[in-house]
């Protein structure tokens, strides 16, 4: 659990993200602390994916700075954060859809490290830390049934999932899971929290999440933000019984599962 | 046979290599298919592996004819070195073309190929003391080739001229199917497949498309070089927007899926312009035709149509076998 | 009389056929968000059809208003047969398409007319000369500056003031907004191609007594086209029109100077501009 004491990993001053006139993020501080599951709800439209695209470096900041494992990254695009170990998922699946599954997570691993990329002689396959690396993930994933299939046809939790599985490929330092849930049925919903569970034994995790049910059970801190701000943060049962929480989702019913 | 399916392309390639003397009393026309198939080969690297559509690969197919005619008329480079150094050209001017262009995406990507297109076509046609301007570089030699000073081969006659491009392309075809089967190869299907997820974990797109197109441009300049030393001229009309134009169209009607849909692209252009431009000058439209038929209905080109047949024909023959059995 | 004042006239004169020619693509951008590559090919009908009337006797006049619409008219079943097929598909679709009718149209012009060129007569009542104290200046190039100047006006009235020209705007920002509002949107993009082709055409019709008609003015109009609507700003009538009398004035002056560097400049400022700010002066992207 979470100490005064603890070094962030994550530290996120007073970042502003303009798009053109459209502020979506209008000075947000944010410290995650090690070993913790961080949480970011919101309504839609508070900046939650915004402040993930900064934090993992999708799209630059227009001001302010962000910390992590001690070095500067402020000014580091996604492929360089992945080497600081930052790793994400996305809101809307990305995955290289036509490709199969395995050499989805086969990409993933070998983009923590890019230069053996640069390899134009040799097929893939003859370093067996990397085979040996996707198949331990088809298996946290239980997708091994399904590694040769095209990421396209996989059902939409698998999907989800795989989602998942690309972050954990980089073996990175904190995960950053947007809305890992979304539009997923009650049986795969299960699945997908014991994973997350079981990510936070060995990662730092940082979740946006609009199911509750998850949110409350597995999060060590929780952070609301509204209209490009933080509005309030704290452990997950400060933030359930907080006035301005309660006031700002008036009207949004947040229910598990949604999209 | 898995030997046959991990280089089906390089034998149909050999294939196409030993036919073409079979069936052609033309040396030059048969060395022209291998050499606009180097070219195609270029540029589907860059748009069937990388998804980068180029209308730029006139700059590199002009630049290696020219950079082949300079040095030959001019250095006393022998021919291997020459050809050399204008693959070397082709790539640096493609890298330098390459860095600009990809700072953009879609269709201004596309645009920015086109713009540079067309600088290099008037930078050309300005500078004639180094290109000839209109009329091009002349009376370019192709002195007998010298095997490690033991021998002597010539290159005088359009088949001896043949052979040695023959050689060279099914060289470059296989190397060309190491590097798309590598883990460069399969890192630009990513980039083509999902540029935003390549990058999201961990792969900086620039560099590799960057290095996709000092590929291209090698190969292409290869090709462009092949072509000044068979016609003996380096025009300005292979720098010009046609050519570009041309190259990119045999590409798509090949087909971009994989390497050997490029020869077929390349061989299919070259076979109906010489067959057909002279039963009908205007057979250009025949191909804008087959251009508007592929963008409609073969998005894998020829050989989507030729693997499509193929399917029929063996599922034809499993049916037949299944009621023979029942 | 100043030979630059003579240029810089002679580059409005080109720079407002040049904003004829690529205000039609940038509109077709900024709505149906592809490159029509064409584009050139409309200019050329625009051109060979005037040619062909008044081969027959017919009235320049006459012909100024009907070629336009006519090739227009082309373009709508162009867009209707074939490139409606293709907008749910990559973008390089788009492109191939229109590259490939390109040369079905190219190729059909020389069937018709021969590959070589041919000239077109100014028409009577526009030849000659115009003066005005030392201004000496071809009547009929005059002519050519007024009345595109009269055209954009009501283009831009069209664009800014009708409901066609509100769906247009307002599908370039979002196409799917526009059918949820209930406005058949393909209705829209077919006669917004053909709007575009008829106003290339109409540039074709005015070039031709200027500088003639020959096939491969297509390839030379799309390439200006392209500098024109990248400086200026895809997708924005104020941009072609910018963009057109910049590259026509500095085009013109130019051509006295360093003719070859000409064409090469107009190059590297369509590269530069799509560099350093893509959007071109005046456009949103």
């Amino acid at each position: 659990m979470s100490t005064a004491a603890n070094e962030p990993i994550l530290h996120a001053q007073g970042v502003v993200k303009r798009y053109g006139r459209f502020t979506a993020l209008a000075g947000v501080d944010l410290r995650v602390v090690p070993g913790t599951v961080h949480s970011v709800i919101g309504p839609n439209g508070a900046g939650k994916t915004t402040l993930f695209h900064t934090l993992t470096g999708t799209v630059p900041v227009s001001e302010g700075r962000i910390v992590f494992a001690g070095h500067d990254v402020t000014r580091e695009p996604d492929h360089v954060r992945v080497r600081r170990g930052i790793a994400r998922s996305f809101q809307v699946t990305s995955l290289f859809a036509n490709l199969p599954v395995r050499e989805n997570l086969r990409l993933a691993v070998q983009g923590a490290h890019p230069q053996g990329a640069f390899d134009m002689w040799h097929a893939p396959g003859r370093q067996p830390a990397i085979s040996e690396l996707v198949d331990a993930i088809l298996e946290r994933l239980a997708l091994q049934a399904r590694a040769g299939v095209a990421a396209a046809a996989l059902s939409h939790g698998q999907q989800r999932r795989l989602e998942v599985g690309m972050a954990i490929a980089a073996r990175p330092k904190a995960i950053f899971l947007d809305e890992p849930t979304s539009g997923m049925g009650v049986d795969d919903l299960d699945a997908m929290k014991s994973l997350i569970r079981g990510l936070a034994e060995d990662h730092t995790v940082v979740l946006i999440e609009h199911n509750m049910g998850i949110v409350m059970d597995i999060s060590d801190t929780v952070t609301v933000m509204q209209q490009g701000r933080v509005l309030v943060e704290g452990p997950p049962a400060a933030i359930r019984d907080d006035e301005r929480v309660r006031a700002a989702y008036l009207g949004n019913m947040i229910t598990g599962g949604r999209q | 046979m898995r030997a046959l399916r991990e280089h089906g392309g390089l034998l149909l390639a050999a294939a196409v290599a030993l036919l073409l003397p079979a069936t052609l009393s033309s040396g030059t026309l048969a060395t022209e298919v291998l050499v606009y198939s180097l070219a195609v080969l270029g540029c589907n690297l860059l748009l069937g592996y990388t998804g980068l559509l180029s209308f730029g690969q006139g700059i590199f197919f002009g630049m290696g004819s020219y950079a082949v005619g300079i040095l030959m008329t001019r250095s006393g480079l022998p021919l291997p070195a020459a050809v050399l150094a204008s693959m070397a050209t082709g790539a640096l001017v493609a890298a330098a073309v390459g860095w600009f262009a990809i700072r953009q995406r879609g269709t201004y990507f596309v645009m920015l190929t086109l713009a540079f297109a067309q600088l290099f076509y008037f930078l050309a046609y300005s500078l004639p003391q180094w290109t000839g301007g209109d009329n091009g570089l002349l009376d370019i030699p192709r002195p007998p080739l010298s095997l490690f000073g033991l021998a002597e081969l010539p290159l005088d006659t359009p088949w001896r001229f043949y052979a040695l491009v023959a050689v060279c392309f099914l060289a470059v075809f296989w190397l060309l199917e190491r590097v798309t089967a590598s883990v460069f190869g399969r890192t630009l299907l990513a980039i083509r497949e999902n540029e935003a997820r390549a990058r999201a974990v961990g792969y900086d797109t620039r560099l590799f498309k960057l290095a996709a197109f000092a590929l291209s441009g090698a190969v292409t300049a290869l090709a462009g070089a092949f072509h000044a030393l068979m016609t003996g001229i380096a025009p300005l009309s292979n720098i010009e927007y046609h050519a570009s134009e041309m190259i990119l169209v045999m590409t798509v009607i090949g087909g971009t899926g994989n390497l050997f849909a490029s020869v077929l692209g390349a061989a299919f252009y070259v076979l109906a312009s010489d067959w057909l431009s002279t039963l009908w000058p205007r057979w250009l439209m025949l191909l804008g035709l087959l251009l508007v038929a592929v963008s409609l209905y073969m998005h894998q080109g020829l050989w989507g149509l030729v693997q499509r047949g193929w399917r029929l024909a063996v599922r034809g023959r499993a049916g037949a076998a299944a009621r023979e059995q029942a | 009389m100043n030979v630059y004042l003579l240029q810089v006239v002679n580059g409005v004169g080109i720079g407002m056929l040049y904003f004829l020619l690529a205000v039609g693509l940038s509109i077709i951008f900024g709505l149906l968000r592809f490159v029509n590559f064409a584009h050139g090919a409309f200019y050329l009908l625009g051109a060979y059809f005037c040619y062909q009337a008044v081969q027959w006797g017919m009235n320049f006049w006459l012909a100024l208003v009907v070629v336009p619409p006519l090739v227009g008219a082309l373009a709508w079943l162009a867009e209707r047969l074939l490139l409606r097929r293709v907008y749910d598909q990559p973008h390089e679709f788009h492109i191939l398409i229109t590259v490939g009718l390109a040369l079905v149209l190219q190729e059909a012009v020389i069937l018709a007319w021969g590959p070589l060129g041919s000239n077109v007569a100014t028409p009577e009542s526009l030849q000659g000369v115009v003066m005005w104290g030392s201004f000496i200046y071809p009547k009929y190039r005059l002519f050519v500056i007024a009345f595109t100047a009269v055209f954009a006006v009501l283009l831009w009235w069209l664009l800014e003031g009708t409901r066609l020209g509100s769906a247009v705007r307002a599908g370039s920002e979002s196409a799917e907004m526009v059918t949820l509002l209930g406005i058949n949107v393909f209705r829209v993009f077919g006669l917004v191609f053909a709007l575009g082709a008829g106003t290339a055409a109409l540039a074709g019709v005015l070039a031709a007594p200027i500088r003639g008609v020959e096939p491969f003015m297509a390839l030379e109009a799309l390439g200006v086209a392209f500098v024109i609507v990248v400086v200026g700003g895809m997708g924005s009538f104020g941009g072609a029109l910018a963009g057109g009398l910049l590259i026509g004035i500095v085009q013109s002056v130019m051509s006295t100077l360093w003719p070859e560097g000409a064409r090469l400049m107009i190059y590297v400022a369509m590269a530069a501009v799509l560099l350093l700010r893509p959007h071109g002066l005046l456009g949103r992207g």
